[in-house]
């Protein structure tokens, strides 16, 4: 553990103040172990108390601290100073939604989407007196995808998105994904007809940025390329 | 509620199913061509030879499988390219219709072009 004089830049923004955001940088010592929180936190607490930005869980679990920081979206919670090879970090919001303020996006849309995929088990079958057992083999199909704690990284960094608010996005496709695949679920049929729509799975142009966003490590483009078969022989 | 939901389109699954069989189609076409006329039949010809070639049933088969795919695989590309960027609908249908008519004039241009091939006296 040694001490490292760290250039930290942040894109501002205050909407009720600024025209539009601007870079602000802040020169500090910490020690060279800490986290992108870590850094954030000893800047809100010790230097300037205005800056902006979410935290929560600090375990990579909420999904709350996602960021942009030096051009790839990371949960600062998890990401170490080490792994940047730099001391000048660039820290910005998630691309792609409106900024609230400093680092602090507007995930209203984010969630609407998800919340339109269906994000619930769907049962029309009579459910069992005790929980619905699941062969190993069928978990394995929605085990990775279940595990997205919704950070919205992968939806931030899609170009397709950039190019089209309106597209789903890959979280939201993820999430149906998962309910599609789940062998205890009935609701197939409605969300297969919510996603084979021009804004939906067909926007994914398999470009790959969504997996390398993900810091849960999800396949995203693969389980999304098995719902656009799934659509496919549905349609056809 | 986002505004993204109220116009949709189902036609993206037949769209995207093509996409993949014209892909694969054009693939073998492509290296058939190479392996045949660029690897194997290596060699100077003379003129008579090579339309002899090219008039036979299956080489205009051919031609024209590449021809319909190719198009289709190229138009359908830039058809979904334009609709990540183009989102007023009436601007999206004019640049269909833009597709729709490249698309036939080179279907006939290339159809012509097989034709007065196949019909060259040698
Ligand atoms: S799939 Fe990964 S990047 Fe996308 S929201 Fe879930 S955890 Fe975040």
């Amino acid at each position: 553990m040694a001490k490292v004089k760290l250039n930290v830049k942040v894109l501002r923004y205050n909407p009720d103040t600024d025209k539009k955001p601007y870079w602000k940088t802040y020169e500090l010592e910490t020690e060279d172990d800490v986290t992108i929180l870590d850094v954030l936190n000893e800047i809100h607490w010790n230097i300037d108390g205005t800056l902006a930005y979410r935290r929560s869980c600090r375990s990579a679990i909420c999904g709350s601290c996602a960021m942009k920081v030096n051009g790839r979206n990371v949960l600062a919670c998890e990401t170490g100073l080490h792994q940047f090879n730099s001391h000048k970090l660039k820290i910005e919001p998630l691309p792609g939604f409106k900024i609230i303020k400093d680092l602090v996006v507007d995930l209203d849309e984010f969630f609407a989407k998800l919340e339109r995929i269906l994000p619930y088990l769907i049962l029309k079958k009579p459910t069992p007196d005790k929980e619905f057992l699941q062969s190993p083999q069928d978990f394995d199909k929605i085990q990775e995808a279940a595990m997205c704690i919704l950070c919205g990284s992968c939806t931030s960094s899609c170009p397709s998105l950039w190019a089209n608010e309106d597209y789903l996005g890959p979280a939201a496709l993820l999430k149906a994904y998962r309910f599609i695949f789940d062998s205890r679920d009935d609701g197939t049929d409605e969300r297969l007809d919510i996603i084979n729509d021009r804004n939906g799975i067909w926007r994914c142009h398999t470009i790959f940025n969504c997996m390398e966003a993900c810091p849960k490590d999800i396949k995203i483009t693969e389980y999304l390329s098995r719902l656009k078969v799934k659509a496919t022989e549905n349609s056809i | 509620m986002s505004k993204t939901f109220k116009e949709t389109s189902k036609t993206g699954a037949v769209l995207w199913f093509f996409q993949r069989v014209t892909a694969v189609i054009l693939f073998i076409i492509l290296v058939y061509h190479f392996v045949y006329y660029h690897f194997i039949s290596q060699g100077v010809y003379p003129w008579r030879t090579v339309v002899a070639k090219m008039q036979s049933p299956w080489f205009n088969l051919l031609q024209f499988t590449f021809l319909i795919t190719a198009l289709y695989h190229g138009l359908n590309g830039v058809w979904m390219v334009a609709e990540d960027y183009i989102h007023c609908k009436a601007w999206r249908l004019a640049f269909f219709s833009v597709i729709l008519m490249v698309g036939a004039a080179l279907l006939f241009v290339g159809t012509l072009t097989i034709i007065k091939i196949s019909s060259l006296k040698i």
